[in-house]
Formats: C-alpha cells, structure tokens, sequence
C-alpha cells in the first residue's frame, strides 16, 4: 500500500469509528469501505434483469438492487449489478464476493437453514403454471393428462409437477433440457406439449415466441414460489434491505411515486403523519439511519431515485410492457387491495 | 541461345466446362440457380427490405428486411457485454491485440513476414498474454477494477480461444516429445495415458470438472473464477490433440534424421530441439491449423457454464424487453464473425497445403 493510500485509509477508519454507529456488521463495512454494492441478479431474465444496450442489467429484480445501494450509499448507481447462472450466485454470495442476491430465488426451508445466506423479504410472489400452444385446444390443466412437458432439470418445477400430477392421478412425460434457449426452442417447435415455469416467466418466455398469441397459460398455479432477497448475514444490512422495501411499500399505499415526491417533501407539513414519519428531517427513518449506518434521507433517495413498488412493478412488468401483467391480478397487489403485499409501519 | 517460350494453352471453353454434357448442364444451372436466389435473398435482407440506420427504430417493426439501427444500438453490447461502458477501450485494446497477434502467426506460418522471427512472436505472446488479463482486470493505477464476472463477448470468446490454443501448444508439444521419445518409459506411459484419456472424454465433460470440481480442489476459502476455470480445463483438452498432431509429425521423420545428429555429436536433447521437432511441426502444421479450427468453433460451448461470450451477448442483446424480433440480426452478427474468423483459419490451412505441394515438387 502506497503512503498516500495508506493515510487515506487511515483517515477514513478515524472518521468511521466516529461516524459510523457500532452495530453496523461487517457486510456493511464492506459495502461503505468499497463504496459500492455488489448484487447479483439472473444473466437473462427479461422484464426482470436483462442489459441494456449500455450493458447496465435493467428490469424488476435489478431495481432492489438500486434499492439497496440508494439505502446504504445514497446512490442508487452504486449498486455493482452482475449476472451470474443460479448455483454459482449462491456460491458467490456464500463465499462472501457479493453482498446480495435479487434474482427470483424460491425461499424454501432447506435453504433458508443454510449457513452463509440469508433470505430478507418476498419481493414477488409467484406460483408455478402451465403454457400450452392454443393448437392443443386445452383450456384447464386437468386435461393434461399423459401430456409431455418440457421443464428445467433439477428444479423445484420438476418436484411440483410430480407432486401435482400424482395428486390428480394423471400420467406424464418430461421432457428434461437444460438449457432454457434449448427448452424454449423444444416448446415452440412443438417437441413437448406443455412447457412449465413459474407464472410469470411463463409471462417473459412467451414474448420470445415468433407469436406470443399463439400460446396460452392455463390458470392453474400449483405451487406457491415466494421470490426473496437474499443476503450475506448481517443484522444491519438485513434490516436495511427489509426496511427498503417497507419504505416502497408504505410509498406505495400514499400514492408517493419518483416523479411526485418532490412535491411531497416541498409540503411535507400538510402530509399524512405516517409520510411525515418516513420523509421528514427529525424522524423515524432518520433514527433508523443513525442506527444501522444508512445515509440521513435513505428513504427519500429510495423512492427518489428507485420509486415507489407499484411503480417499479409498472414499469418492468406491468400493462404498459411486453409482458402486461396487471398487478391488482396477482398475488402482489397491495394488501389494501387483497393482495400479499402489506406495508409494515415505519415509526 | 533460349529457345522463345511457347505460345499459351488456349483458353478452355467455358462453355463447354460449365455444360459440356447434359449432366454437367443441369448440375450448373441447379447451382447457379441456388446461389443467385441466395444472394437475392441476402441482398434483399440487408440492403432493400432493410431499415437503414438513421431511420427510428419503431420503423423496423414491419420490415422483412435487417434493422440496421439494432447493429447502431447494439453492437457495443453483442461486442462487450455487460463491461462498464465507459471503460470499453480496455476489451476493445485487448481484442485488437489478441486478433492482430494471431493475424501475425496465421501470416507467418503460411511464409509471409519472413522478418518476424520465432523468437519475436515468442516474446510478443509472453508479453500480450499476462497484459490482457492486467488490462481487463484493472485495479491498478486508476483502472477500475472489474470483476471476471463482466468479462463477456468478444475478449472473453478470444481469451478462451487464442489465449488457451496459445497455452495449449507448448504443452502440446512436450506432451507429443515425451510420448516420442524411449529413454523414460515412465514418462512415455504417462504422456500416453494423458493424451488418451483426454481425447476419450467429450470436451463438455472437460468444462464441467473444470468448473465444478477444479474448485472443490483448491483451499476452502479461495475461490476461482467460471473464466479462470475454464481457460484452464481447456489449455488441458487442447493440448491432448495438439499433442497427438505434433507426434504424428515426429514419426513421419526417417529415422535416419536422428542418427544423423547422433553421429554429428548432438545431444538427444539437442537433436530434439534443432533437428526432429522444427522438421516435425513443419510437417504437422497443416493437422495442428484443422485441430485450431474445430478448438476455436467449440468455444461456443462455454455457454453451458454461465460464460458469456459473444454468442451468449447476442442473445441477451435480443432478451431485452421490445427486442426480442432482432433475433435474426443478432445471430447474423455472431455468425458474420465466426464465418470471417473461421475463413481465415481456413485460408491459412489451404496456403500451408499448396507450400507444402510447392515444396515437394
């Protein structure tokens, strides 16, 4: 270490000691002594991680990492976004080369008993279905029965397929690619009858078709698939990630998006208590800040520079896009609205 | 005094070779009908029916033809990936290099550029090697560190090929020289039972230990990158077949080569160096340019392993949500590539094979 390098850091662990409260854990430490915020999401997964022409990953799932870096750096364009396969995320993640993971992993028991990892809050609530070409003239998947289906090796999809067509005692046959191209290929062209995925990749996957009308998902769900955050462990960093999204959420039940929350704050006096409680400068959210090492104003530069989570679900996957999944139709609707997604209250 | 030359063959009738006989006639005319309606349709795809560049994008939709604005949008993706963008000159300057440096050995070896000594090309890889790693990577001096995660399309497709045909063939070669030689059966035996096992495991097979078992061997808390692991397993695979291609080399010699050097007073050390194996990789090269050839097309397969070289970023170029019709244009871009590339290798191929027949003669 060069001298100059060697005072600079000396001089930034002096003003951590004084600034940065104790309970701040390691994982945090991390993410301020490298002033970024290594996330990693799924390499392709349109509408919810793909590159834009820039190469910067775009869509549902890189937006929480925005969330993340917004919270703790104050600058959502610090979130180092990298799109690595599944099992070497967790890998990563477990490894301690990454500080978290936002690319729709089913939060299960087992997994969530493992060391290393540690999953923080539900995302997106998803369910495993059933796409099948309109030429099939199937309406309902109880008339599968001895259908083949295309479906990826070695996932929870596998497990709820037999689970489920044990259950209603049909017959099946599966068709086992690995590779997702190669599987979606294999659907279209007609070498499998049904091609199963969770819902709303379902949703994704058919806009890679020549013509997405052609094909239909059948509107059973047969699973239930909680996509989480995960996390290295650590207790403040976890609580920044859960309280990121809480904030998004609570955005969300006052109607408080990126484009109108200037305003907001320019009238903070004449807010709602609990949006007082949020944005305002004496406040919950800053008591928050001082204890788990976040910037003063986090939730402001959440929702300034992320938005609210209605907003981010519209603009990634919502009716406007390709993939027009309307949220008040999904399980991830506002909890006002029957839906799962409940605001806790932040105060 | 010299005898004038004779005057020159006439010419051969063209017509006569291209329908001589009712046979050749329908064979000329079926193939010449092929490739006008292919070019038509190439033509067609990229010059008519074609959006051009400056026109918006939302004008592709209709058109049967490319959609040049895709390339004008995309091509710094399909060619860099996910690297941050204002970095590209890094992988750009590393491909340029990688490309030029194998540009200079396809040249080289085919009798052009006879000032460039082996020794200097010796040194230019010694040199280029470890400096597209450095460069790529960053972290030193101002270049920002970035991580092998973000290494995609064209410098990591040309890390994983030339960089591991380049590590590949000196092992290689000492594979073949042991296998050769008779002093050290221990050694023979090994080389011999490397080189098969090797060629007796699909390359697939190869990427996955690489990948997924290469870690498990290294200490609990290191960690080796997808890249890293297979730039590995494959410096490994290739080497078993260049091996093979250089021992055919050195058994095709007369054994009378050796005993020459023997009663000269050479070494068997030297007698390898300066007299069997230039004559033997002279004689391999046309066997070690088809084994590059199927090395550098099988890298496409890295895929399999979460690698994202350029045909994986040509995928996610059209992945994009609204991008997903420029499929077409993606591949196009890809195969463009990889028909250039895989024309030159052929190139040098064809020319080692006719100084070959001119040096026979």
């Amino acid at each position: 270490m060069r001298p100059a390098q060697l005072c600079l850091t000396a001089l930034s662990s002096i003003l951590a000691v004084t600034t940065v409260p104790a309970l701040a854990g390691p994982v945090m430490d991390d993410i301020k002594a490298n002033d970024s915020l290594i996330c990693l999401v799924s390499p392709t997964a349109p509408g919810f991680s793909v590159p834009d022409s820039t190469g910067v990953f775009q869509g549902f799932n890189a937006d929480f990492c925005r969330m993340a870096a917004a919270a703790v750096l104050g600058d959502a364009d610090k979130a180092d976004i990298r799109g690595v396969g599944f099992s070497d995320s967790m890998k990563t993640i477990v490894a301690g080369e990454a500080h978290m993971g936002s690319r729709s992993i089913t939060r299960t028991g087992t997994r969530d008993a493992d060391e290393g990892m540690a999953f923080v809050v539900t995302t997106f609530f998803d369910g495993q279905g059933f796409m099948v070409p309109n030429s099939l003239g199937v309406s309902s998947a109880a008339e599968l029965d001895g259908a083949s289906v295309c479906a990826e090796d070695g996932s929870t999809t596998l497990l709820n397929i037999a689970d489920w067509f044990g259950a209603q005692g049909m017959t099946y046959r599966v068709e086992n690619i690995a590779d997702k191209t190669a599987r979606l290929e294999a659907f279209f062209s007609g070498k499998c009858d049904v091609y199963a995925s969770d819902v709303t990749a379902l949703t994704a996957d058919r806009q890679l078709s020549e013509n997405p009308a052609d094909y239909v998902i059948l509107p059973e769900v047969i699973s239930n698939e909680p996509l989480t955050l995960v996390a290295r462990p650590d207790q403040a960093f976890e609580a920044a990630l859960f309280w990121g999204f809480q904030v998004m959420l609570n955005a969300d039940s006052h109607g408080i998006t990126s484009a109108n929350i200037d305003e907001v704050m320019a009238d903070l006096d004449n807010q709602p208590p609990a949006v007082q409680r949020m944005f305002g400068a004496d406040s919950a959210t800053t008591d928050m800040a001082a204890k788990l090492g976040l910037v003063d104003d986090w939730a402001y530069q959440i929702v300034k520079q992320v938005g609210s989570y209605g907003e981010v679900f519209d603009r990634h996957l919502g009716v406007d896009t390709p993939f027009g999944l309307d949220r008040a139709e999904t399980p991830n609707a506002h909890a006002a609205n029957g839906g799962l997604m409940y605001p806790y209250p932040i105060r | 005094m010299i005898p004038p030359n004779p005057p020159p063959e006439a010419r051969s009738d063209i017509l006569r070779q291209w329908a001589g006989t009712p046979v050749t006639a329908l064979v000329s005319l079926v193939s010449a009908a092929v490739a006008i309606s292919v070019t038509w349709a190439l033509v067609d795809w990229a010059v008519i029916s074609a959006v051009s560049p400056t026109r918006p994008i939302e004008e592709c939709a209709g058109a049967s033809g490319a959609c040049w604005r895709f390339y004008l949008e995309k091509s710094r993706f399909m060619l860099f990936g996910t690297y941050p963008y204002a970095e590209h000159w890094r992988p750009a300057l590393v491909s340029l290099l990688l490309l030029a440096l194998s540009a200079l050995v396809g040249l080289r070896i085919t009798g052009r550029l006879r000032w460039l000594r082996p020794r200097m090309l010796l040194a230019l890889w010694a040199g280029v090697i470890p400096m597209a790693f450095v460069l790529m990577g960053g972290g030193w001096t101002g270049l920002l560190a970035v991580d092998m995660s973000r290494w995609n399309g064209m410098p990591v497709l040309l890390i994983l090929s030339v960089i591991a045909i380049a590590l590949a063939f000196p092992l290689g070669v000492a594979l073949a020289v042991l296998r050769h030689q008779t002093r050290r059966p221990v050694l023979r035996r090994a080389a011999l039972v490397y080189i098969e096992g090797m060629r007796g495991i699909p390359m697939v097979t190869v990427l996955f230990v690489g990948v997924f078992v290469l870690p498990l061997t290294l200490p609990p808390d290191t960690r080796i990158s997808p890249v890293m692991a297979t730039l590995i397993a494959l410096v490994f695979f290739h080497a078993s077949y260049f091996a093979e291609d250089v021992r055919g080399g050195l058994q095709s010699l007369p054994v009378s080569q050796q005993e020459a050097a023997f009663s000269l007073g050479l070494s068997r050390g030297k007698t390898m160096r300066l007299v069997l194996l230039p004559q033997a990789l002279s004689r391999s090269l046309p066997a070690l340019v088809n084994s590059v050839i199927g090395a550098y097309k099988d890298t496409s397969l890295v895929v399999v392993l979460g690698i994202h070289d350029l045909t994986s970023t040509a995928r996610m170029a059209f992945s994009e949500p609204g991008w997903g019709q420029f499929a077409l244009e993606a591949y196009a871009f890809v195969g463009a590539w990889f028909l250039l590339s895989c024309a030159f290798l052929s190139w040098v191929g064809r020319e080692l094979h006719r100084n070959q027949g001119a040096r026979r003669r």
